[in-house]
């Protein structure tokens, strides 16, 4: 049994593998003859390019689990790049950490809103986190009157925490350290059995009296966390608090957990299987890019990698 | 009219060499047989003995190995549905493949062959009238009681042209009532020549009906019998390859009571009070919508309390009616379901201690004889008494003083109902209270103490199970017979 | 003129007899709006005209994070020069710091950002450009009715954009010196002729008398004299916008068309740009300023036609 499961993440990684090879294979070369692909700078570069998206796809894998969706994480991503550079760049607070801390609670405080929602009405997750993905975008407008604050390159507050946070060690570190942790909890807590047991049969979660409601608010409210600790890290890289940002994220997320082999009807996946499935998309977008593929059909060929990567897993479930 | 007796119908449908593995496991091995015109063939055979498989693949949806199938002798190749319903077989469903949202005449129509161009209520009434289902074509099926959506989805097949019916465990969920009609129906199916194969393991029942019997084990085919010269003992040997020893139950002596429920009002449940002692199994008796299920929903804090009193003296535990609804993660490993309850107990601080988890199963999954490949198999690779199994392990681990069994054995082969009584008897050998919901009156005298018999949310009736029977358990709940002594 | 540098890029090219082929990479914000369109058509053309330069556009769909990690895997392929639109002047100013930090040659196209992290920056004068479409409104509406009054629609772009911003504060500048000119209504409709239709509507219901639509895009005005048509008030008004692109789809065309009554042109500041890129790549002595304005040309009924085929880029 323990190697089927192997045998199934495998799957994934054979992807990710054969992804690999084929970059290396057709990656242009430098002026030394060396491939691009393979340089330390470019390997770093696609690391750091998916650690954001990495990161709201883990909690995003725990809220698939559970048999729901969170739509609102592009939104709560948006709201956290606008409070934490508000703080930082209008001066209401003279530490770095509180800023941080007051973007992240508010961002893992809308997350609870969407589970306290769900779990109070019963609501479906993709009305509940629809409706969330319209409102926080409201509020993260309004709050910044849908105009973009920008972090400057002076000896300001503001811009030592955007050169520190968007330091490639720390932004690669931070996706590390997160997909550890969510991968034990996961793995190894009651927590994580509790967010398995939910999604894959609810009625029956509910007749062995497990805490169906605080499963599901705290893995939404996981979500917003993680989105906003994503959107800190989106303010130091791209200089500026934005309340339009992060559209269309939450599907990048998504795709990833799927391809990773997390099932949508919730009950099954994993934390290496969303890893996996985010390393594809971006050694994936990479490799277009290095060959100058047009931006256009690169989501083309992602189309079609999502649904032959999902095919895939499905083939090794029947055999 | 020649009898049956001295005309032989035909071989309408042969299987012969039918292999099915899903992964490394064979669920049919070669396995064969032979179903006459106007017959009612019965495939038996254990949970796992692969009868279900073998009815599925007769009927196109799934697909075997290997193996040949012919229908009047010819041989045909039936790889989907369609096929099967152009060879005129159809099949019902333990789990009726109705859609509820669909009113009963679009279920009737729907991807069917034959209704192409014809107006509903012409096309479906004769076949609901056939199967004496009086009900408007325009209403919806999920306001249709269980037994009617049986009767819809024979008319169903029926309307396909079917000559051939498999019908899956149909009794499984069928109130007696509801059952004595469909074997009405049967019988006249098969006196108009149709062919039925009767997939079931309920002794009784096949008696009554089959014909003749086909016996599966372990995916092979045992043998074919003439039900007339055959008993109920040889077929569970067929069925086993064992003898099963039926062990009578000890008595058991009173104790203080350890649940007491006054009065108890839901909207389901009228005015029940009973009282459960320590060391006693206490039978709950009554037809499907009686309230039983709901008086564990009651007593288990899922349904709001109108109003009386209930007075618990320890932890009350529930094993829902319908094990792959209300019970079981099936994407979830044996392990993971069976110690769900219990997971304070095998982590530390919130983290999970593996190898006390396991420790923690070993004995429980041992008294319970479960068989499985692995306690981190996923629970649906599991036959259905093992997954039973695994879910009463689940409130065993709990070790709740009081224990409601909702229709523990629905569905389950012999061997795993015998160990089932077994486990009953020592949990309240071991000072537990036990409520026992059955639809199997022989399963309810042979376990209980006392039988309560509910009728329409009341208690119509309380018996000391060695003054009962199944006459006047199946009074009561049918009639409310409170005329009857011997009451407690 | 142009032809003549091109010539002369020819000649430098061929006399240095070693067939050096050059990639020039171009990050472009959006591949979506006209204006970025017809800047890509242009920019194509004109290497084309370079048989030595091999140039490829990647698209960011107007997303910052999308850009930097384009230009940064421009960076890794080491062209031989690099363009960038910045989608959002913050979001890109620290990775084209790293492209200069690579030693590549950088011009910052249209949009400016936070350091100058470029070897040049050519772009155009928004605030001049609002300044001169103010001017021709104040001079329609003296024309009109005798002296400089009367009410005026703004639809803004998106706002805390550089452009609305500009383009706002030089029509201001204009208008705050007549007392009687107003303006009635300014609504948002993000730079999007649909919106900016639904907008119109809204103020063609409040507003009983519209004298002047200063769409701060032709798309814009566009959008609002197709509601006011719809009303049948689009004859009681007139419309003006700003970008002046060629093409059928263009500004240009619009004033031919009798639709709008003035656009003013938004250099694509792609010929510059090329002009710049082509002595950069061919003349190795050649030191670019570090600002380049371009600027801007009213296009009326009067010019239009001379406008538009000078504007129409052939494909």
């Amino acid at each position: 049994m323990r190697a089927i499961a192997l045998l199934r993440r495998a799957q994934s990684l054979t992807a990710l593998a054969g992804i690999v090879i084929l970059a290396i294979a057709i990656s242009p070369t430098a002026g030394d003859g060396s491939r691009i692909f393979l340089q330390a700078g470019n390997l770093t570069d696609i690391l750091r390019q998916i650690s954001l998206i990495g990161i709201i796809s883990l909690a995003m894998t725990f809220v698939i689990l559970t048999g729901g969706i969170d739509l609102s994480v592009g939104s709560i991503l948006a709201l956290s790049t606008s409070l934490v550079a508000m703080w930082l760049a209008r001066g209401y607070t003279q530490h770095i950490a509180v800023a941080i801390l007051v973007a992240v609670a508010a961002s893992g405080a809308m997350g609870a809103i969407n589970g306290g929602v769900i779990a109070a009405t019963r609501m479906q997750p993709f009305v509940v986190t629809l409706a969330s993905m319209i409102g926080v975008r409201g509020l993260a407008k309004w709050i910044t009157s849908n105009q973009n604050i920008d972090i400057g390159f002076g000896r300001d507050l503001a811009a030592e925490f955007a050169a520190t946070f968007r330091e490639k060690a720390i932004v690669i570190g931070s996706y590390a350290v997160a997909a550890a942790i969510f991968w034990l909890v996961l793995a190894r807590t009651v927590f994580g059995r509790h967010v398995r047991a939910v999604g894959d049969n609810e009625r029956a979660a509910e007749y062995a009296g497990l805490p169906i409601r605080r499963t599901k608010i705290w893995v939404y409210m996981l979500s917003g966390l993680l989105s906003g600790a994503a959107g800190v890290l989106y303010a130091a890289e791209n200089h500026q608090g934005n309340p339009n940002a992060g559209v269309a994220y939450e599907l990048d997320a998504i795709a990833a957990v799927v391809i990773g082999g997390t099932r949508l009807s919730g009950g099954k996946g994993s934390i290496s299987g969303t890893i996996v499935g985010t390393l594809i998309m971006g050694v994936l977008t990479n490799m277009l890019r290095l060959n100058n593929v047009d931006s256009n059909v690169e989501m083309m060929i992602k189309a079609v990698i999502i649904v032959l990567a999902v095919a895939v897993q499905r083939e090794g479930k029947e055999s | 009219m020649p009898t049956g007796e001295t005309v032989r119908m035909a071989t309408v449908l042969a299987a012969a060499g039918i292999s099915k593995h899903y992964g490394g496991v064979y669920a049919l091995k070669g396995a064969h047989f032979e179903v006459r015109a106007g017959e009612v063939h019965a495939l038996m055979g254990e949970n796992g003995a692969g009868k279900s498989t073998l009815a599925r693949i007769v009927a196109g949806s799934t697909r075997a190995d290997s193996g040949t199938i012919a229908i009047d002798g010819r041989a045909v190749r039936i790889a989907s549905p369609v096929d099967a319903q152009r060879l005129g077989i159809g099949i019902i469903y333990q789990e009726l493949d109705l859609f509820p949202s669909l009113t009963a005449g679009e279920n009737i129509v729907i991807g069917n062959l034959h209704a192409a161009g014809q107006r509903m209520e012409a096309f479906c009434r004769p076949y609901l009238d056939q199967v004496g289902l009086e009900c408007e074509v325009r209403r919806p099926v999920s306001s249709l009681p269980i037994g009617q959506r049986q009767l819809l989805a024979i008319a169903r097949a029926l309307s396909m042209s079917a000559r051939i019916i498999l019908m899956d465990e149909p009794t499984s969920s069928l109130s007696e009532d509801a059952a004595e009609r469909l074997f009405g129906l049967i019988r006249d199916l098969k006196r108009s020549g149709f062919a039925i194969v009767y997939v079931s393991h309920k002794m009784d029942e096949i008696f009554r009906l089959a014909d003749r019997a086909t016996v599966l084990r372990d995916g092979a085919t045992v043998g074919t019998v003439e039900m007339p010269s055959t008993s109920a003992e040889e077929l569970i040997h067929m069925m086993v390859g064992r003898q099963l020893a039926v062990t009578a139950r000890r008595e058991r002596t009173a104790a203080d009571p350890i649940l007491m429920v006054r009065g108890l009002t839901t909207t389901m449940l009228k005015d029940v009070s009973f009282e459960l002692r320590h060391g006693e199994v206490l039978g709950i008796a009554g037809l499907v919508g009686s309230g039983r299920s709901e008086l564990g929903a009651a007593l288990y804090g899922l349904d709001r309390i109108v109003s009386g009193s209930i007075e618990a003296r320890a932890a009350i535990g529930l094993v829902p009616e319908d094990r792959r609804l209300q019970g079981l993660m099936m994407q979830m490993s044996v392990l993971e379901n069976s110690t769900l309850r219990v997971l304070g107990r095998v982590a530390r601080f919130g983290w999970l201690d593996r190898r006390r988890e396991a420790a923690e199963l070993a004995p429980v999954a041992r008294d319970l004889a479960l068989n499985c490949p692995s306690v981190d198999a996923p629970l649906n690779r599991l036959s259905g008494g093992n997954q039973q199994k695994v879910l009463l392990s689940r409130w065993l681990l709990a070790r709740p003083g009081v224990l409601f069994l909702d229709d523990p054995t629905r569905g389950i082969d012999v061997g795993a109902k015998q160990d089932i009584y077994r486990m009953i008897d020592e949990l309240a050998a071991g000072g537990a209270g036990i409520l026992l919901v059955s639809s199997e009156l022989p399963e309810l005298l042979r376990c209980s103490d006392r039988i309560l018999v509910l009728r329409d949310g009341r208690i119509a009736a309380r018996y000391y199970a060695r003054d009962a029977t199944q006459e006047k358990i199946m009074a009561a709940a049918a009639f409310g017979d409170f005329i009857d002594g011997a009451r407690c | 003129m142009r032809t003549l540098v091109a010539v002369s890029m020819l000649l430098a090219a061929c006399g240095g007899g070693a067939k050096k082929q050059f990639l020039v990479a171009f990050s472009q914000a959006n591949n979506a709006e006209p204006y970025r369109a017809a800047q890509n058509a242009l920019m194509a053309k004109l290497f084309s005209g370079m048989p030595d330069v091999k140039l490829v556009i990647s698209d960011a769909q107007q997303d910052n994070s999308k850009q930097v990690a384009q230009v940064e895997t421009f960076i890794r392929q080491k062209p031989d020069l690099l363009i960038v639109a910045p989608n959002e002047r913050a979001a890109l100013t620290a990775v084209m710091g790293q492209a200069m930090e690579a030693k590549l040659p950088v011009i910052c196209l249209e949009r400016d950002i936070l350091q100058p992290n470029y070897t040049t920056y050519v772009h155009s004068d928004n605030v001049a450009i609002g300044r001169l479409a103010g001017q021709f409104i104040v001079d329609h509406l003296a024309k009109k009715h005798g002296k400089p009054r009367g009410n005026i629609v703004a639809m803004r772009g998106l706002l805390g954009v550089e452009g609305e911003i500009n383009r706002e504060r030089g029509a201001k500048e204009i208008f705050d010196k007549y007392p009687d000119i107003k303006i009635v209504a300014d609504p948002v409709a993000d730079w999007i002729q649909a919106k900016a239709k639904d907008r119109m509507t809204e103020v063609l219901r409040a507003q009983p008398a519209i004298d002047v639509v200063y769409g701060h895009n032709d798309p814009m005005a566009i959008g609002a004299y197709l509601a006011a048509k719809e009303l049948g008030r689009e004859k009681e008004m007139i419309f003006v916008g700003v970008d002046g692109l060629g093409g059928p789809a263009g500004g240009i065309r619009k004033v031919l068309d009798g639709i709008l009554a003035a656009t003013f042109v938004y250099p694509l500041c792609v010929d510059k740009a090329v002009e710049i890129a082509g002595r950069i790549l061919h003349e190795p002595g050649f030191k670019p300023e570090k600002d380049y304005v371009l600027e801007s040309a009213i296009v009326t009924p009067d010019n239009a036609a001379q406008m538009y085929q000078k504007f129409t880029v052939l494909q």
